[in-house]
């Protein structure tokens, strides 16, 4: 029953980084991609009725860890106390900047919150990425069962670490890379004219650089944790993550040359899914690991809650997750196709400002 | 006090979710009104609905925006700061948090982007859906966490599991907790309340100035009749289930909230006093006597035991502000009453655009209802005190150990810092919409049609 809801809570957040995932790397190339006021409300109203539904899958997961693994939640989201605030603060940010930015069609007040859109895009990206490096290299949990960490110690990845050192804040590069290009595909998809060159080109140099990257991380983590390859050969999961990634990878390979953007776009969500199933593969059934004594390593038998009320939850959730699907495919039905730029453009109001 | 970590975390769980509510309870009053218009504009294809629907959308988009933004740290907080409940608790809170993210948020956040932006696109019947979409998520989200607080006021549903924290036993038992269905109705009446103050305040300025007159005839009609409705229905017979409710489960603080020291018959209401603790009494009261003891059990004569009755150490930690809190929500809830059903009067006679003097106190009533649904929830909140989880789990031991009050505060004060900013933007951007006014000339959100679909990618 722990390894269900492990899979349920990593199916959330997989759905939350591919669908949230492109509102942010949207956001990091904001200010690059789209020069002109007008084609910044173009970029804003390419992300679509439903960027805050993107958004709520990390509140649904949130929901689903505490409901799975009370015990687990309260132990890193305290640990995690300082970061986790900024993580909260940047999205406060990011949300008002996109609702409010249209609203008064002023050069100055536009600019203002386009610079905020991308700031805190950026942070959060960056902000994903620490959190991510810092869940596979580990947290200095010891024999109390909790932990609490500064910024950054020495940059060292053993025994008393921070929570940036060299290994999460590569992993925070290669993240905000990826997120980047997955933002610059689903734009070249979404978008006309300058905007959609823009991304065209930024997603081919994007999407070179996460692959550079993502060999250099995978030798970083060979270093950090070396006892994780060993179980990553060992499970199937593991290799079904990387067929999907070498799908995904093509997909994304053949989209950017033929030119074809949804196939472009669907593999880059398959490389970002395949990526987070091979990262939960390889520390399953670890979900807080110990640097200080692999025995206080929290698993997710100890985190789970009773299985009588996991039982329950399984009653209603998958109910929850298909009428959350429903919603998606009934609103999203209308809004197919792409959002133009120019000037006459009254798709979505926001690109018109008021 | 300064020194207590507990009191740094409570407090910035305090500030936080009463800034956060301030948001939800107008959306959640508001976004009926625009289902009813909505409705009345497809059956009708009267425009004057048509024109205050999308009038109104745009207020609530504002306000639903700044709901959700504030929203986010709430259910994190319970991770950071309330680490210890979380551990104790999570197994059974846990479910109902899970339910508002999976059943309430998901739909509530599919379809407001349809309903502010999607008029045109999705033709008056989808966005018709859209609006009741977002106002069933949005009562669903309600619902759900107005649970998660039931089972912290009076715990059902529940079984102590092998090392001593709580699991799930009964989901239905949880989620029916007679608790949660009482306050339900109770809250979302006070909702409404603040929903229709907004309405008719709107209306009432439109109607002093003498602009958009139509529509600040139907704002004020609308407003104050639904406002009559909602307000008595905050009072009775909601209001009065909960204070029955307050009295069967958790008498110490129905002791606190009308500062009653003694115990005995024929009790009385305070209408004004201040309560002394030290001297265990009622300064300078102005009581009603029998009026406590008929309105938590039914019968004038019935006894209410005092806070002599309980020892000390579970009494409310914090009497004063509890009796106030308490005092200034049935304070206001009866005035609104009052003011409602006058208002309503002139209303129906078709006078109420022509009385000046109950339009500038319509105008110049909307900050109140916040007032009194702030209170409310300092009443409910106080009054569970010393208690987290009521007679189970005690405030003290919830908070996480391992943040210290540094941190605590330094993330207090920039909250404060950003809730402030955020508040001058939206009281900035509301007015806007306000004084801009709803225009029948020019829709807004309602784009010139062209076509888009150029080719699906």
């Amino acid at each position: 029953m722990a390894e269900l809801w492990f899979g349920l809570l990593c199916l959330s957040l997989v759905l939350f980084v591919i669908l949230d995932g492109w509102n942010i790397g949207a956001g990091v190339l904001h200010m690059i991609v789209a020069k002109s006021d007008l084609e910044r409300r173009q970029v804003i109203a390419a992300l679509g009725p439903m960027w805050s539904w993107n958004e709520v899958w990390l509140i649904a997961a949130g929901g689903t860890f505490v409901l799975a693994f009370p015990r687990v939640m309260a132990v890193s989201f305290a640990g995690f106390y300082l970061a986790l605030w900024l993580v909260l603060w940047s999205f406060l940010l990011r949300g008002i900047s996109i609702e409010v930015g249209g609203h008064i069609p002023d050069r100055l007040w536009q600019s203002a919150w386009d610079f905020v859109f991308a700031f805190s895009s950026v942070l959060l990206a960056v902000l994903f990425g620490t959190a991510l490096g810092n869940v596979i290299r580990g947290v200095p949990l010891d024999g109390t069962g909790q932990f609490s960490m500064s910024l950054f110690t020495d940059f060292g990845v053993r025994g008393r670490v921070g929570i940036l050192d060299w290994y999460t804040l590569s992993v925070a590069v290669f993240t905000t890379t990826l997120l980047a290009a997955h933002g610059s595909t689903y734009l070249r998809l979404k978008t006309t004219g300058r905007v959609h060159e823009q991304s065209d080109l930024w997603a081919r140099r994007l999407w070179l650089a996460a692959a550079v990257l993502f060999v250099i991380i995978t030798l970083e983590t060979q270093i950090v944790r070396p006892e994780l390859s060993g179980a990553f050969v060992h499970r199937p999961i593991a290799w079904l993550s990387v067929a999907i990634l070498f799908a995904g990878a093509a997909a994304v390979w053949n989209g950017l040359r033929r030119p074809s953007e949804p196939r472009a776009f669907a593999g880059s969500c398959a490389v970002i899914a395949s990526l987070l199933l091979g990262a939960a593969a390889s520390v399953f059934p670890t979900l807080l690991h110990s640097t200080l004594a692999p025995e206080h390593s929290l698993t997710i038998y100890d985190g789970a809650t009773a299985e009588g009320s996991l039982r329950l939850a399984l009653i209603w959730w998958p109910v929850a997750f298909v009428l959350a699907v429903t919603y998606f495919v009934a609103v999203m039905r209308n809004y197919g196709g792409k959002v133009r730029s120019a000037g006459d453009a009254h798709d979505l109001d926001q690109i018109r400002g008021e | 006090m300064i020194e207590d970590p507990a009191y740094w975390h409570r407090l910035q769980f305090a500030f936080t979710v009463t800034y956060h509510y301030l948001f939800p309870q107008l959306t959640m009053g508001l976004v009926w009104f625009l289902v009813f218009w909505k409705w009345r504009a497809v059956r009708t294809g009267d425009e004057r609905y048509a024109v205050a629907a999308r009038f109104w959308t745009k207020i609530l988009a504002l306000t639903f925006v700044v709901g959700v933004v504030t929203g986010i740290p709430m259910e994190f907080q319970f991770g950071t700061n309330w680490a210890g409940f979380t551990r104790y608790s999570g197994g059974v809170i846990g479910q109902t948090l899970a339910m508002e993210g999976m059943f309430a948020f998901l739909l509530e956040s599919a379809f407001i982007g349809a309903l502010v932006w999607g008029e045109q696109r999705l033709g008056p019947t989808k966005h018709f859906l859209a609006a009741v979409g977002v106002a069933v998520g949005s009562w669903l989200s309600a619902y759900f966490i107005l649970a998660t607080n039931a089972f912290m006021q009076h715990p059902v549903g529940h079984a102590v599991g092998t090392d001593g924290t709580l699991v799930l036993a009964d989901l239905p038992a949880y989620l029916l907790n007679e608790w949660a269905l009482v306050q339900f109705v109770h809250n979302q009446a006070a909702a409404l309340v603040t929903g229709t103050f907004a309405v008719a305040a709107v209306g009432a300025f439109y109607a002093l100035r003498g602009v958009h007159t139509d529509q600040a005839r139907l704002y004020l009609r609308h407003g104050t009749m639904a406002g009559l409705a909602a307000a008595t229905l905050v009072a009775f017979p909601t209001g009065d289930a909960q204070a029955k409710i307050v009295a069967r489960y958790q008498e110490p603080a129905l002791a606190g909230m009308e500062g009653r020291f003694e115990t005995g018959p024929m009790a009385a209401i305070t209408l004004i006093g201040q309560p002394n603790v030290k001297e265990r009494r009622i300064d300078n009261p102005i009581k009603i006597p029998g009026v406590l003891s008929f309105l938590a059990y039914g019968t004038f004569h019935s006894d209410v035991r005092g806070l002599d009755k309980f020892p000390q150490e579970a009494w409310p930690e914090n009497i004063e502000l509890l009796y106030y809190s308490f005092h200034v929500m049935a304070g206001l809830g009866t005035i609104f009453i009052g003011l409602m059903g006058l208002a309503s009067v002139q209303a129906f006679r078709q006078r109420l655009d022509a009385t000046r003097p109950l339009l500038w106190i319509l105008m110049l009533a909307f900050p109140f209802p916040f007032i009194a649904n702030t209170a409310g929830w300092m009443t409910a909140e106080l009054g569970r005190q010393p208690w987290l989880v009521y007679g189970l789990f005690r405030t003290r031991e919830g908070y996480s150990a391992v943040v210290s009050s540094g941190d605590v505060l330094f993330t207090l004060i920039g909250l404060t810092g950003l809730y402030f900013v955020l508040g001058l933007l939206y009281l900035f951007l509301v007015g806007h919409e306000i004084l801009h006014g709803p225009d029948a000339a020019s829709p807004h959100r309602a784009p010139v049609p062209v076509p888009v679909e150029v080719g699906r990618g």
